[in-house]
């Protein structure tokens, strides 16, 4: 059995996820992490000497090895590398809402201190593709920034929404990582520099991501969900009800594969092979892990994996050696291997008892019996699952809708749906009360998103006095645009905006798509080319309609941006379009994008107006204090008085003016939020090169501020040249 | 010295009741004991073992569920002949599997129970005990709840017969013939009984008994009254007792305690000089532990705790060390074996493989046809639904022989299922229409492999009441599901008690009519938890109730055509008038309901909960400062600034934290009671104080003990 090598306990919390080790001194590894307060601390164990000693830096009161870093603003990420090659010792980079301190702690200076408006969510630092220098990546509200070790912005790109977590990753096996983005819209895209070449959707906010080796990465979902993908497959993931806190890779039984090491909101780690999830080893904290990473914290030349637990708990484990192979668990191998095995002929002789028995009750009991009680249902009993669009009623909105119905009198006492991003949880159940029990069943189902589904379903099949019930077990996928319904073209009013582009596709082929892709009732029958389909939205009532002309042009009117991109994507991958160009025009998005766009440059100007009287007043504070203290010294007590007086209105009038830009804040990261949803957007209609080229433009023309351009860009895909 | 035990498996059989397991006494030529064990297939099976490989000695062929399994023979000479209960019969096996005995009582029910002392045969039915000497009935006695475990003290240390049951009701009866001597009262309902030391210790007098709660202790049953010796309270809220063994397993001469509990823990405990227990060693199996005892099996010279589990694993914890501290040379022996083991076991899954893959087959094609019938086998599931004191929630624990697949739970009355940290499944709340479906709570369990327990925790409030039911479905092809039923009683959070503080002041309700006592009886079943299906005997009866998170009393007295119910709480009264008042409309039968009601005890109540409101509201209010101080005291450094009141919280916060988060929501419950009693106390007065609510709401806000109590006055 594995144990840990060393164990330490800070009397320190540490916030979960901000932990890092670094050489700051270029010999000794030492543990950074963000704590309360808006500090981070600096566990140096190697030199007694304290070396840090600064305005910034100040001695732990608690512990005499501690060190702590004052941020004063709540750390909302921290990692520490090698930032600058030249240095030769590691830099620790702090990210807060609205800044990004890369430190360096030896010389106690920073090396640079830049604002980042989108928020710095997640971080991570290395060698990106071809940029030469490491890049300190962050990531904020939809929105990926690069800074070199002289805070030169190297690298911006816009991504589908917030971001969660970073990694990098050697994804398509050239030997130059590429950079993985997880996000609030549970896509895991890659990035290639600047171009996105793979996506994944997964089905809750992806909150970590680690690199294995080669091609591999592990991910961990809000939902309690671990895992590993190599390349676009994932190899397996598993579902917990704790919260995975943090991922790292490490090779734990020294077989030269990284694990998937896992810290558990319970306080639980585990490691489990990268190739079929399977537990190797695992360790109890008391309170929930706040991160797991490595370094040879010895400074032995080993490399130890090292847990904190949020309660400042550290433990380290030395790789197990090549003999203790396979049994870092403390029960031995073949026990655990004899007792898997008796489980499952155990398994197999109930399974042929049951069968053995139904066999009997076959051949004793003809007809006569009263069915129902012993739960005996005729062997032909068969499910029927019909999906359909439902256009609701005045009680009920419009939804898709599962009808399950048995062949024969039957009934069905309860339906079970297991399915991913759907639900509130992972199921939804139908239990009609005893008095509605009937051999059909209809479940309405809202998918709050345009994705395919695969519903698992499981149906308790008997009769209405049963205590046992049969179980149907059956899988049904719910196409991608389930929440559209057919309707007859010219009651349709056709939307403004509108999406224009050609395929070489055969009407058939199109027409195939149309079906796997929507609910279409039975009957439809799609002609040759030129025709047309339109489609109700069962959300918001809006009209999509799609035309298709005898030369392959397609048009697709639509005023929702999202669904036009989702189409188009959805189209791409089935004919295996690489290349896409569209022309595009959504006046009302478009008319709504530019007052987001004037928005911004006022809340920008109220900003700059808002510091310039903050600083005013901090400087009237600094006179009003000294002539308070002046009148003190003169014993003017009334002049005192009313010095202070003044001073407690204006601190008043700064906790307001403070309120104010708060607020102003949150409304201009809402609006960029918009900005950069809209580059995405524009990005999202294109496929291929053109999306990079419309992604780069509109970057262009904002930094540029030049909206109109940017329209154009949107309209037509390329920059007016 | 620590005390180290290494498991080993040695043989699966079918599903397991409790005290269904024992060892032979070993003979002279051999060391090591063969073990008995009787399953709910019927089969009993004898088996040794020899080189690491289990070695059937005999085996019986299927027949009824065997209950209880006990040695027995000549006194004073070795106990090895075997007796089982299955049904109504007792069966009697010698060691070598030939069977000499076969007897069928006179008994309705099945046998629950069974005890075995020279000729004297003790067993008990649910409700009926029975005492036969060479098969003929001597003594009979009819109890007023169910009856858990039988046992008798030692006939030869002792000039009497003394058999003692325990029963449901948190009760030991002690008789002497058909009659109680007379009866003790312990601290939860008893599960099991064993004799001290194996043989009632010196005097022949001391019972140990373990409970469903979890709590063991040690009495001396003398002839005149019982004397406790000890208790030992489960602090850590482990499972269920079932079986208790003693063996000294320590090796230090004294006998130690062996204790099997329901949620898989196998306990030891050693004596201290002044002979009480001290926790020696634990290890948690993965499901019921049904019996224990300690011996020796695998290996001579390596004493062991043998267990026997729900799903029938016979698993030895031994003393003998694991491989890696052996010789090399005995190292590779035992990877030889076990070698050969996994191999032998590859080879007949693979055979039974095939089997099942043409059955399934048969299966198939039996599905094409239209006059074919497809039944189903029932999976045994072993369930337990009861209410935890310490918190007033109710634990519901789900065991199947086999891994669970999922489990869908469904109510019809409003509860809250609470986290519990043993259980790994994935929960998913389903939203439910409470309107046109009666569900108001759908929640899936979507098991983790391997798992064949699962606990819940469940919230209730007192005054709504329905079924909760539960559809567990097994990881077993054809897939089919089983439903359990559980009633959430309209006093679900009242427990039986024995004796009632009768200076209280209590309001009355008394109910007439034309009714029988047994009807009654059954209301009074429908109402409270804890109580005897069947009638009990007599013509009129006192039950003693106490509500587990008030601490408030009911006492219900009833005969034919009159029902009398005292309480200091004037909710519960409340509550018990609407039910009956609902349930004999629903039965058309006429009732005179007319009640007292004692203002005083208003206020009686209130300062029942003046201490756990203040104590909730104090251990709130410092929970939410610890972080502040905590961040204070990284920033200065030291605590010596702060006022001796924080620096205490300071020092406290893990336990503080602890105690926070072990009752969730039990202010929320408090205030709620609150607002019921007010709403109560002015519903007998004809006043509807619902408006008031928010005003209420407000005080309690802000709580200070005599604002509240001069609301309850003034309002």
């Amino acid at each position: 059995m594995l144990l840990p090598v060393f164990t330490l306990k800070l009397r320190h919390k540490i916030s979960p996820r901000m932990v890092a080790i670094g050489r700051y001194d270029g010999t000794h590894p030492c543990l950074a992490a963000a704590t309360q307060a808006g500090k981070v601390f600096i566990h140096n164990p190697h030199t007694r000497g304290q070396y840090f000693r600064a305005s910034r830096v100040s001695q732990s009161p608690l512990e005499s090895d501690v060190s702590l870093l004052n941020i004063n603003q709540v750390v909302s990420c921290l990692t520490a590398g090698v930032l600058n090659p030249e240095l030769g010792r590691d830099v620790l980079l702090v990210g807060t809402q609205t800044n990004l301190l890369a430190y360096d702690v030896y010389n106690n200076s920073d090396l640079f201190y830049r604002e980042v408006a989108d928020g710095a969510n997640a971080i991570v630092l290395g060698t990106l593709g071809d940029v030469a220098s490491p890049l300190a990546i962050i990531g904020g509200n939809c929105v990926l920034q690069g800074f070199d070790h002289e805070g030169n912005d190297l690298f911006w790109t816009v991504t589908g929404d917030n971001v969660h977590s970073l990694a990098l990753c050697d994804f398509d096996g050239d030997g130059k990582k590429e950079l993985l983005v997880g996000s609030e819209d549970f896509d895991i895209r890659v990035f290639k520099e600047d171009e996105i070449i793979a996506e994944m959707t997964e089905t809750e906010i992806i909150t970590s991501l680690c690199p294995m080796y080669g091609s591999r990465f592990g991910y961990a979902l809000s939902n309690g969900t671990v895992g590993v993908y190599d390349k676009m497959a994932r190899s397996w993931r598993i579902k917990s009800k704790n919260h995975a806190m943090s991922i790292h890779a490490f090779d734990l039984n020294s077989d030269g594969v990284c694990e998937l090491i896992t810290g558990w909101s319970n306080g639980k780690v585990d490691a489990r092979s990268d190739r079929t999830g399977e537990v190797i080893f695992k360790d109890n904290f008391a309170s929930a892990i706040a991160g797991v990473v490595e370094g040879d914290y010895r400074m032995d030349g080993h490399v130890q994996l090292i847990c904190c637990s949020v309660d400042g708990e550290i433990r380290g484990y030395l790789p197990g050696t090549a003999e203790m192979r396979g049994s870092l668990m403390d029960t031995s191998m073949e026990q655990d291997l004899i007792r898997e095995l008796s489980q499952k002929k155990q398994n197999l002789l109930l399974e042929l008892r049951n069968y053995e028995e139904n066999a009997r009750a076959e051949l004793s009991s003809p007809q006569n019996e009263a069915d129902g009680q012993r739960d005996v249902i005729p062997a032909n009993t068969r499910l029927h699952t019909i999906l359909s669009v439902n256009l609701g009623s005045e009680t009920q909105a419009a939804h898709t809708e599962l009808c399950v119905s048995t062949s024969n009198d039957t009934i069905i006492r309860a339906v079970l749906i297991f399915a991913e991003g759907i639900f509130v949880g992972e199921s939804h159940v139908v239990h009609p009360s005893v008095h509605n029990l009937s051999s059909s069943v209809c479940v309405p189902i809202i998918p709050p998103k345009d994705v395919p589904v695969d519903l698992h379903l499981k149906a308790f099949v008997g009769y209405r006095s049963s205590t046992q019930f049969h179980v149907f077990e059956l899988t049904r996928q719910l196409p991608r645009f389930s929440m559209y319904a057919l309707t007859s073209p010219d009651s349709a009013s056709e939307p403004l905006s509108y999406v224009n582009f050609i395929i070489t596709e055969r009407a058939q082929r199109i027409a195939l798509w149309l079906n796997q892709n929507f609910l279409l009732p039975e009957d439809t029958n799609i002609q040759n080319a030129p025709f047309q389909a339109c489609f109700t939205s069962l959300r918001n009532g809006g009209h999509l309609c799609i035309k298709i002309k005898s030369s392959g042009e397609i048009t697709l009117n639509t005023d929702d941006i999202d669904l036009a991109g989702d189409i188009i994507q959805s189209m791409a991958s089935f004919f295996a379009i690489e290349d896409l160009q569209v022309e595009a025009d959504f006046p009302i998005y478009f008319e709504e994008l530019r007052k987001v766009l004037i928005k911004v440059d006022e809340y920008h100007s109220v900003h700059q107006k808002l510091s310039a009287d903050m600083a005013d007043d901090s400087n009237l504070i600094r006179s009003l204090l000294v002539q308070a203290e002046d009148a003190r010294l003169m014993r003017d007590m009334k002049t005192m008085k009313n010095r202070y007086m003044e001073l407690y209105d204006l601190n008043k009038n700064l906790l307001n003016g403070y309120k104010i830009r708060c607020s102003n804040h949150t409304e201009l990261l809402g609006n960029l939020k918009a900005v950069n949803q809209a580059i995405q957007r524009a990005g999202h209609l294109r496929v291929g090169k053109p999306k990079n080229q419309v992604i780069t433009a509109c970057r262009d023309a904002i930094r540029s501020n030049n909206i109109n351009t940017l329209f154009r860009i949107m309209r037509v895909g390329t920059a007016p040249s | 010295m620590d005390l180290v035990l290494n498991r080993a498996d040695y043989l699966q059989v079918g599903v397991t009741s409790q005290k269904t397991m024992k060892l032979l006494p070993a003979s002279k030529s051999r060391a090591t004991q063969k073990v008995v064990v009787g399953d709910h297939d019927g089969v009993v099976t004898c088996f040794g073992m020899k080189k690491g490989e289990a070695v059937a000695v005999f085996k019986t062929l299927p027949g009824q569920k065997i209950t209880r399994l006990e040695l027995g023979g000549v006194l004073n000479t070795p106990q090895e002949k075997i007796f089982i209960a299955a049904g109504s019969e007792i069966r009697g096996y010698t060691k070598r599997g030939k069977q000499f005995l076969s007897f069928e009582t006179n008994l309705t029910e099945c046998i629950k129970a069974m005890h075995v002392s020279g000729s004297d045969l003790f067993l008990s039915a649910s409700y009926i005990y029975n005492h036969y000497c060479d098969c003929k009935d001597q003594h009979y006695y009819l109890s007023g709840d169910k009856i858990n475990d039988v046992t008798c003290l030692p006939v030869e240390k002792l000039p009497q017969i003394t058999p003692i049951l325990a029963c449901q009701d948190r009760v030991l009866r002690v008789l002497q013939g058909s009659d109680v001597m007379y009866e003790v009262e312990v601290l939860g309902p008893p599960s099991v009984l064993a004799l001290h030391n194996g043989n009632g210790g010196d005097s022949g007098e001391d019972v140990l008994f373990g409970t469903s709660d979890g709590k063991l202790g040690l009495i001396q049953i003398t002839t005149s009254k019982p004397i406790n010796k000890w208790e030992i309270r489960n602090e850590k809220k482990r499972g269920g007792v079932l079986c208790i063994d003693s063996f000294d397993i320590v090796g230090d001469g004294v006998k130690d305690l062996l204790v099997g509990r329901d949620d898989g823990m196998v306990e030891v405990y050693s004596f201290d000089s002044a002979n009480e227990p001290v926790l020696r060693f634990d290890q948690m199996l993965s499901e019921s532990v049904t019996s224990i005892q300690g011996g020796c099996v695998g290996k001579d010279s390596y004493d062991e705790i043998v267990v026997s589990t729900y799903s029938g694993w016979v698993t030895g914890l031994t003393t003998e060390p694991v491989q890696k501290e052996s010789g090399s040379g005995e190292e590779l022996k035992i990877n030889q074996e076990m070698q050969s083991k996994i191999a032998s076991l590859r080879s007949e899954l693979e055979h039974l493989q095939y089997k099942v893959l043409q059955e399934r087959e048969n299966y198939q094609q039996a599905s094409q046809s239209s006059t074919a019938k497809t039944a189903l086998s029932s999976i045994s599931i072993n369930d337990k639904f009861t209410l935890n004191k310490d918190d007033a929630s109710y634990s519901l624990i789900l065991e199947v022989q086999t891994a669970i697949d999922n489990v869908l739970i469904q109510s019809d009355v409003p509860i809250d299922l609470l986290d519990v940290d043993k259980n790994s499944a994935v929960v998913s709340f389903s939203s439910c229409d409470a309107e046109s479906n009666d569900n108001f709570l759908l929640a899936t369990y979507r098991c983790q492999a391997n798992t064949t327990r699962l606990e819940l925790q469940i919230r209730s409030i007192e005054g709504q009441y329905g079924t909760l039911q539960a559809y567990v479905t097994p990881r077993v092809q054809p897939k089919t599901c089983q439903v359990r039923q559980y009633h959430i009683k309209p006093l679900s959070l009242h427990q039986r008690t024995h004796c009632i503080d009768h200076d209280r002041p209590m309001n009355t309700l008394t109910l007439t009519g034309q009714f029988s006592f047994a009807e009654f009886h059954s209301w009074v079943v429908f109402c409270l938890p804890e109580v005897p299906e069947k009638p009990p005997a007599g013509e009129c009866i006192t039950f003693y109730f106490q509500n587990t998170f008030l601490d408030t009393q009911l006492e219900s007295t009833y005969r034919k055509g009159e029902g009398v119910f005292k309480s200091d709480n004037i909710s519960t009264i409340s509550i018990l008038k609407d039910v009956l008042s609902k349930e004999a409309t629903k039965r058309k039968i006429n009732l005179n309901i007319s009640y007292e009601i004692n203002e005083v005890s208003v206020k009686h109540t209130l300062k029942l909960i003046h201490p756990k409101l203040e104590y909730q509201l104090l251990l709130a209010k410092k929970v939410q400062l610890i972080d502040a101080l905590k961040e204070l005291q990284v920033h200065e450094g030291n605590t010596s600034f702060l006022i001796p009141e924080y620096r205490s919280i300071l020092e406290e916060a893990d336990h503080l934290q602890e105690e926070y988060k072990k009752q969730p929501a039990h202010l929320e419950r408090l205030y709620g009671m609150i607002t019921d009693l007010f709403i109560d106390k002015f519903k007998f007065k004809g006043t509807n104080v619902k408006t008031k609510v928010p005003l209420l709401l407000e005080i309690l806000d802000s709580y200070d003990q005599n604002a509240l109590i001069a609301f309850f006055d003034a309002a």
